[in-house]
């Protein structure tokens, strides 16, 4: 299933089941979504529940509260990450406030979707990979989904949830094709073990868990490093519990994330894990990140400015080398 | 033009393919009928000859790799041969999927600038390793007999130089035993082979030796096959007349007289489709043959037509190349019917499972001294019925004792 096609189903699922969840944001109705994401939704359940808003982030966001407040369930999407800076100010002094400074009174069953990423040449203003400004801000929780069968999941757990959900898609990741099947009791935090390993422990989310799983398969089959893949689906708050175990195991970390390495959410991972594990690591932390540069629009460059499989592989072989492995 | 070399399906039964060797690599430009891989299939490796001329363009499986019947494992670009090859500039076609790609060469200053500090250096998880171990770190570095800094690998390689012979390290790796669990209970002494060994009797730990990829291909034929409703005959037949000796033994002589009956029951020379049954016009009888570990069923192609030497002497060649597994998919294909002979090993009576596909096996066992032997048909039941299988066990109980018929065979070899 197309990983667009699981998040229309779980949006079809629950506003199927749910009168009070409804759709609004930039070309969601009638267009069916800049991604094809809330495609076919307008005609099932008509303009009242799948709205076409004006291009006003702040406000989409804002009415979105104002609907949750009053007792809807709405899932906004902004059209990307990128034109979610317009919407900070809801997001964080609103969405991000209300339930705690309301003393719990007012409940908060708000999703905001946006996809982001360097996609094939949108260059700087359309590229960028936001995580970590959201997943600082206490009073939300930051969701992501890295293939089909999380996008189902999760996106459907963050609908129900009474709380508000920032809900994080990569651009590339719409196309793509992955196996789907229900689970039932899905659990977005906790992180999934992708792939089971002995020797490093990556830690990665979106988009690049499929390169890492790439990069590792390559570094067992050349070199026999054996690498246990985590994927992290909710990113506040950060499922430690499993990065650890794995830690413990492996005595080696590698977190791979596609925004720049300064600050970015990884460094968190990292920091987190040199503080609990110290006395376990055999190897300091490593991040594998973007570059320090807005993203160029030239093709060669921006593959550049970002993480592929082929230097993750290269990064984690000299850096195990280097590190005794 | 780009075009897609595909695993070929060399036999019926045959589900995936391993790639062995390329004889060719990426680049090389190769005419048609070339051979430009070895793939092992079932139990034999054959060679894939390419249907066109091309350069080849890129590998996409891998030596050792398995790959489905019909999944590419290399993409050629078709046509004459060129003198430089073109880099396309085209932007890669909106794939659904995941592409597969060829892992990166390592460059080899990647692992040039391992880093180096003076002695007293090591990773906090070595620092405590050390510790526990009650190892002087600093000393046994400034010996240089520990790198610094220190990681936990160069710790353990140093336990277990210190602590074990090199047969027992060997020993460990079978066993996949924890190095620090032996030396916990061996303290200050030298693990030798012995004192391992005497130990994994103690644990009853057990060794573990790798399923070879013609035993994989067995094991999965072998549960399909029992899952075909299949059923039993048992028969005890009178073999006296049958004058084999150590050229031409009672398998061959069983083998000739089985593949003439099969020429009466064209059910046994059949294979089951889902909506149809293909009868193969000649007897082309199995039999199983077994080469150390192994278990192999090569074919007697057209016993019906073959006199009784011509099929001992098949019978020693296909022996022959089991034993170097040199079968080709010839020699394994095309059987309906198996034969199985355990009688040499004094085994009265057994059964066995039907070989994949097929639609018969003859589990033969030990004549005793009146000549009389025990003999197991199973049958599958979807191709031969109660009926039919009566018939054929009556008809092969008469061939055995037909005193003409034996002299006619006889003299035909």
């Amino acid at each position: 299933m197309l990983y667009r096609e699981a998040l229309n189903l779980a949006l079809d699922y629950a506003m199927e089941h749910d009168q009070r969840v409804v759709v609004l944001g930039e070309d969601v109705g009638f267009y069916g979504g800049n991604y094809k994401v809330t495609d076919g939704l307008y005609v099932k359940y008509g303009p009242k529940r799948v709205i076409d808003t004006p291009i006003a982030e702040n406000s989409i966001v804002g009415t979105a509260i104002g609907m949750a407040l009053m007792g809807l369930r709405p899932v906004a999407e902004i059209m990307t990450a990128n034109f979610s800076m317009l919407a900070m100010d809801q997001i964080v002094n609103q969405m991000a406030k209300l339930r705690y400074m309301s003393g719990g009174k007012l409940i908060l069953p708000l999703v905001v979707r946006m996809p982001q990423g360097v996609a094939k040449q949108l260059a700087a203003q359309h590229s960028q990979s936001l995580e970590h400004l959201y997943a600082s801000v206490p009073g939300i929780y930051v969701m992501c989904a890295s293939d089909s069968i999380t996008a189902f999941h999760a996106l459907l757990y963050a609908i129900k949830m009474d709380d508000p959900v920032i809900f994080l898609e990569h651009v590339l990741l719409y196309g793509m094709d992955f196996p789907f099947e229900y689970l039932e009791g899905f659990d977005p935090f906790r992180a999934r073990v992708l792939k089971e390993g002995k020797d490093i422990t990556v830690v990665s989310y979106l988009k690049m868990v499929h390169d890492v799983l790439q990069a590792c398969s390559w570094l067992e089959e050349k070199d026999g490093i054996s690498c246990e893949v985590i994927d992290l689906v909710s990113l506040r708050p950060i499922d430690f519990e499993t990065i650890y175990k794995s830690v413990k195991k492996t005595k080696r970390l590698a977190v791979v994330y596609e925004a720049p390495k300064t600050l970015g959410l990884g460094t968190e991972v990292s920091a987190r894990v040199a503080e609990e594990l110290f006395y376990f690591l055999d190897a300091p932390p490593l991040r594998i990140a973007g570059e320090e540069v807005p993203i160029p629009y030239n093709r060669k460059l921006e593959l550049l400015a970002i993480p592929t499989s082929e230097r993750i592989y290269h990064q984690l072989l000299s850096w195990s080398k280097n590190h005794g492995l | 033009m780009d075009y897609e070399v595909l695993m070929p399906q060399f036999s019926d039964t045959m589900e995936k393919g391993k790639i062995v060797r390329w004889l060719k690599k990426e680049g090389d430009y190769v005419e048609r009928g070339e051979v430009i891989a070895e793939i092992e299939a079932e139990k034999a490796v054959m060679e894939l000859q390419s249907f066109k001329k091309g350069m080849i363009k890129r590998i996409v499986a891998q030596e050792g790799q398995e790959v489905e019947v019909g999944k590419p494992i290399a993409i050629m670009e078709l046509g004459e041969r060129v003198q430089e090859v073109k880099v396309s500039e085209a932007p890669p076609p909106q794939s659904t999927k995941v592409e597969e790609k060829k892992p990166p060469e390592v460059k080899p200053q990647v692992i040039e600038k391992k880093i180096e500090l003076p002695p007293g250096f090591a990773s906090p998880y070595a620092r405590l390793l050390a510790k526990e171990k009650g190892l002087e770190l600093q000393e046994l570095q400034k010996e240089g007999t520990i790198p610094s800094p220190a990681h936990a690998k160069d710790i353990e390689n140093y336990l277990k130089e210190r602590y074990f012979t090199p047969k027992a390290l060997e020993l460990l790796k079978d066993y996949e035993i924890d190095a620090g669990e032996l030396i916990k209970e061996f303290p200050q002494t030298k693990i030798d082979e012995d004192l391992l060994l005497s130990y994994v009797e103690k644990m009853g730990i057990p060794k573990k030796i790798p399923v070879s990829s013609v035993q994989k291909s067995l094991i999965a034929n072998l549960s399909k096959s029992f899952l075909a409703p299949h059923y039993h005959i048992h028969e005890v037949f009178d073999l006296s007349l049958i004058p084999w000796d150590k050229e031409i033994t009672l398998t061959h002589w069983l083998i000739k007289i089985v593949g003439d009956a099969m020429q009466h029951f064209e059910r046994l020379r059949a294979i089951y489709r889902e909506d149809y049954y293909l009868i193969y016009p000649s007897s082309n009888v199995g039999l199983a043959i077994a080469v150390g570990d192994e278990l192999y069923a090569p074919v007697i192609k057209e016993v019906n037509k073959k006199g009784l030497r011509e099929i001992a002497q098949e019978v020693r060649k296909l022996r022959e190349k089991s034993e170097k597994g040199a079968l080709s998919p010839e020699d394994i294909g095309g059987a309906t019917l198996t034969i199985s002979n355990l009688g040499m090993f004094g085994i009265r009576s057994f059964d066995a499972i039907i070989p994949y596909g097929q639609v018969c096996i003859i589990a033969v066992g030990a004549q005793d001294q009146e000549g009389k032997a025990h003999i197991n048909f199973t049958f599958d039941h979807r191709v031969v019925n109660g009926f039919h299988a009566a018939l054929f066990v009556k008809h092969l109980k008469e061939k055995v004792l037909d005193k003409n018929y034996i002299k006619m065979l006889k003299k035909g070899s």
